[in-house]
């Protein structure tokens, strides 16, 4: 065992854990946060997908340790990410949801939604590079970066599509 | 987590409504004496299934569950409209066994929803009776907006009316709750409890909350993270478990290795019969152990399977089928028809294939009582399972139903996922255990929607009209419901007979339920199904391949034979397809949105093949072809557009427009996800989804070897949706993945002028059919 300190959701956090354990069942077992979700276990359909510094990371093949001084960030800390940029007040911040969560709502995405905790962090990533993406930036994205596709099984595709645009107008307001 | 069980009598303690003694009308009383078995809640008492709150939240309680299809907000819907309240105060306790009184087929909505608004309506009517005395006014004058009732010069609220007083209702109940048949080869009254009488439900003109969009109430704790998963379910004292699989689907265990305590010290081995797992308190240790004891476990070989490639001259075995129609008749008019087609249509096993594998968790308590924690869509036939396992009574078992990653039927019959594997492995350690399965697991030894292959032989007029069809389906049966933790430990599990699943029920005659006779009218029909048991379920292991329903069961299946028939028959008649369909006579809903969908489409008439279809060259053509089908009282119609690039094979979907008539739609937008997760779901099954396996065992178990749709196989996609007020409710959710496959297929004959005959339709395959063209 090891000790490792990370950084999630803006928080400094030091746990236990093996050496090779990957970030997903840290974050889902030792952190309490079970916004990432258990998939395929080989960065084959995105489930398991958080932030790390900003960036889409597949927690499932990502070592706790490798991520040790990176901010990593899950669907639980989306919103403070969007209270931060947008310098909400205390207040403010406890009612705001980030605009990619509120777009998933108002759109009605999920079907299941257990593969959207992964969809909204591929957002997240894709508007942080691209604020203004197209429906064919949004195919690529999704279906063309690696290391594999976001998958849905329940096909809810064209939501997303619709959710990721709603979410970048909400953003450049 | 576990809160306590919740009796009877506690149970309206709690709940805290009120109590107005009504006299039973007569229908009531023979259901009277149907009390819910064991410790799920009684179902003639009015507070089981629904309260009202000093709040006014209306807390509902159904035992079916939300498997992502939009339950969750039609059900509050139906509620919220026949009560007169607003959709956002209702609040649904779905799925678990001991806090409701149903149980039930969650993907059965229809007749839950039948279930809720009478129960709506027989508490309307008795707060009406309230508000008439309270009111001084006679009920015909009363009116009721949002919980409130005025008349007679006064308003007063159900929460006032109701206010520190007990409801006591009595519900009038037929029916029973799942039980594993007297035999042991079914599970009885999978469909659950139903509510009876008929008391007077609100007119369709009248409806305010039925018909528009209302939001899944669970997404807001979904995107923020919130929702607990049935993966998220954590004990006191609990293990974690991964199992270790046999080499192949028919394996013994031949030895099991040492567990190295220097690496693994908290970790343990735990086996019975053939069923192995590793179990630790921390899961990577588990997850570690699991893969080291795997790859040291000897295992007997097997190789009892066809394998993939030639698998369908093994759906041939069975010589008895099941028949419906004149043989004779239907032999004369093929013979006496000026033209005939004979065709043979297969689809490959194909998997429900879920992102999130099966996951469960048991605590089975030294007295005796059990307690799963489970994503089941029939909590209470996984209940009857569990106890048949464990050799005990129903009233032993508690199942709770959480939400997980949606499974398109899979668990529709009670399991089969981890919950029996949880539940051997709590039972022998005496601890709550949670059992994770992997995706290469759940993609290799999870049920299958089995591969069949048909002949199918139709007769034309010298008009070009259909006078017959016969049909000859083959196939192992989908109901194979034996669990798996119960077959590899050795323990009890339902024997299911084998038999076709109906293949053409919920909205016309079927002729004997078999086959699947077609919308239109074709005077003489020939239907038969040759069934057979799960492949290599005689394997050592007893385990084989076994075959489950899918999403648009018996549908899904027959679908892309009759219409690629209907399809085929029309091009041997040179008459546009949709005027083909036109010209006999279909159901009149469905002719209707024949043309509604043919507009949207913006179809032109002309027969196929296209004018520029070819087979030669790189550059892409295109084609267009067309499905439908019914089914519980929706008509589906679905166009494909397509480009075929003939040199490489490749099929590209670049359009596909879907309409639907389901009666009364409840939730437009819930229905268009419906319709949307259907296309892609159908697109997948048409193009790309094929379960591979060899003589022993599923190979295609990760997501590169079993692709399914991703964002970039996405077509523009066109909805048209028909609402109708005078022909009841319809199945909305399900049967939107059937049409793609025979839609694409006729599109790409259109394009080349060869016709697909199997699914997927790969690259390969479309190479295959232009060189042998």
């Amino acid at each position: 065992m090891a000790s490792i300190t990370l950084t999630v959701n803006g928080a400094t956090r030091t746990v236990e854990a093996a050496a090779d354990a990957p970030l997903l069942y840290v974050l889902r077992n030792q952190l309490g946060l079970s916004g990432p979700k258990l998939g395929c276990e080989m960065a084959q359909c995105g489930a398991c997908a958080v932030l790390a510094d900003g960036e889409e990371i597949r927690s499932c093949v990502t070592r706790a340790a490798n991520v040790a001084g990176r901010s990593i960030v899950t669907i639980e800390g989306l919103a403070a990410v969007w209270a931060e940029q947008r310098g909400l007040d205390a207040t403010e911040a406890a009612a705001t949801l980030h605009p990619i969560q509120q777009a998933w709502i108002d759109v009605q995405v999920p079907q299941c939604g257990y593969c959207q905790s992964g969809m909204m962090i591929a957002a997240a990533d894709l508007l942080e590079r691209n604020p203004t993406p197209t429906e064919a930036d949004i195919r690529e994205a999704f279906s063309n970066t690696p290391p594999s596709p976001h998958l849905c099984r329940c096909g809810m595709y064209p939501a997303i599509i619709e959710a990721v645009q709603r979410a970048a107008r909400a953003m450049a307001d | 987590m576990d809160s306590p069980t919740l009796t009877r009598r506690t149970f309206v303690k709690t709940g805290g409504a009120l109590i107005v003694t009504l006299s039973l009308p007569a229908w009531a009383v023979r259901g009277a004496a149907a009390a819910a078995a064991g410790n799920s809640l009684d179902p003639t008492v009015l507070a089981s299934w629904l309260e009202i709150r000093a709040d006014g939240t209306v807390v509902v309680r159904t035992g079916r569950a939300e498997m992502g299809v939009g339950m969750s907000a039609y059900y509050a819907q139906m509620v919220a409209e026949e009560l007169d309240v607003r959709p956002e105060s209702i609040q649904l306790v779905m799925g678990h066994t001991d806090e409701t009184p149903d149980g039930g087929w969650s993907a059965d909505f229809l007749t839950g929803a039948e279930n809720l608004r009478k129960v709506a309506a027989y508490t309307r009517g008795a707060l009406l009776g309230l508000a008439a005395e309270r009111l001084g006014a006679p009920e015909s004058a009363l009116a009721v907006t949002d919980g409130v009732v005025s008349g007679g010069g006064g308003r007063v609220s159900y929460v006032e009316l109701v206010a520190g007083q007990q409801l006591e209702l009595t519900i009038p109940i037929t029916g029973d709750l799942a039980s594993v048949s007297a035999d042991g080869t079914n599970i009885d009254n999978a469909f659950g409890l139903n509510v009876s009488g008929d008391p007077a439900l609100k007119p369709v003109r009248d409806y305010k909350v039925i018909g528009r969009d209302f939001p899944m109430p669970g997404i807001p704790d979904q995107v923020t993270g919130r929702t607990v998963w049935i993966g998220d379910v954590r004990l006191p004292d609990m293990l974690h478990a991964r199992m270790v699989r046999p080499a192949t689907l028919g394996s013994t265990l031949v030895s099991v290795p040492e567990l190295d305590r220097s690496r693994f010290p908290n970790a343990q081995i735990v086996t019975k019969n053939n069923l192995v797992a590793v179990v630790s308190p921390d899961e990577w240790e588990a997850v570690k152990a699991a893969r080291a004891v795997q790859a040291e476990t000897r295992w007997s070989s097997w190789e009892g399977l066809p394998g993939s490639d030639d698998v369908t001259a093994a759906y041939r075995t069975n010589t008895e089928p099941m028949a419906a129609g004149d043989a004779d008749a239907v032999g004369a008019a093929l013979a006496g028809a000026a033209r005939t087609l004979e065709v043979t249509y297969s689809q490959q096993y194909v998997k429900h294939a879920p992102i999130g594998p099966y996951v469960a968790v048991a605590d089975v308590g030294s007295d005796g009582t059990v307690t799963v924690h489970t994503h089941s869509a029939n909590t209470q036939a996984l209940r009857a399972h569990i106890a048949m396992m464990l050799e005990t009574t129903t009233d032993k078992v508690i199942v709770r139903w959480h939400e997980g990653a949606g499974q398109y039927g899979r668990a529709s019959l009670g399991g089969d996922g981890a919950e029996a594997d949880a539940v051997i492995l709590s039972q022998l350690l005496g601890k709550p255990v949670r059992v994770q399965w992997t995706l290469r697991e759940d993609l290799a030894w999870s049920g299958a929607s089995p591969g069949w292959v048909a002949d199918l032989k139709a007769g034309l007029d010298a008009q070009g009209k259909l006078v017959a069809i016969q049909t000859d389906w083959y196939a192992p049966h989908q109901n194979d419901a034996r669990m798996l933790g119960a077959l590899l430990a050795g323990m009890p599990t339902i024997q299911p007979l084998a038999f076709v699943f109906p293949a053409s029920f919920g909205f016309q005659p079927s002729p004997g339920g078999v086959g699947g006779d077609p919308p239109y009218a074709i005077p003489h029909q020939l239907h038969r199904a040759y069934s057979m048991q799960s492949l290599g379920q005689d394997a050592p292991s007893g385990v084989g391949l076994r075959g489950n329903i899918m999403r648009t069961p018996g549908h899904r299946q027959n679908v892309f034979a009759l219409e690629s028939l209907v399809n085929e028959a029309a091009a041997a008649a040179g008459a546009d397809p949709i005027q083909y369909r036109m010209d006999h006579e279909p159901f009149p809903r469905l002719a209707d949105l024949l043309q509604k969908t043919a507009a949207a489409a913006e179809w032109s008439p002309r027969p196929s093949p296209g004018p520029h279809a070819r087979r030669t060259g790189s550059a892409p053509v295109s084609g267009r072809g067309i499905a439908t089908v019914m089914r519980f009282g929706a008509c589906w119609v679905g166009i494909a557009e397509v480009e075929v690039t003939p040199g490489s094979g490749q099929v590209r979907v670049t359009r596909f427009t879907l309409g639907v008539d389901p009666g009364k739609i409840i939730n437009p937008r819930h229905l268009r996800r419906n319709m949307e997760g259907g296309i892609m779901m159908g697109l997948g099954e048409a193009l790309k989804e094929e379960v591979v396996f060899d003589r022993g065992k599923v190979t295609s178990d990760n997501w590169r070897r079993y692709p399914i749709p991703t964002m970039a196989d996405m077509p523009e996609i066109r909805l048209v949706q028909t609402s109708r007020d005078d022909a009841g409710f319809g199945g909305g959710g399900e049967a939107a993945n059937t049409v793609p496959a025979p839609a694409i297929a006729a599109a790409v004959f259109d394009a080349i002028g060869v016709q697909p005959r199997r699914t997927p339709i790969s690259a390969a395959y479309v190479r295959q059919l232009i060189e042998q063209a």
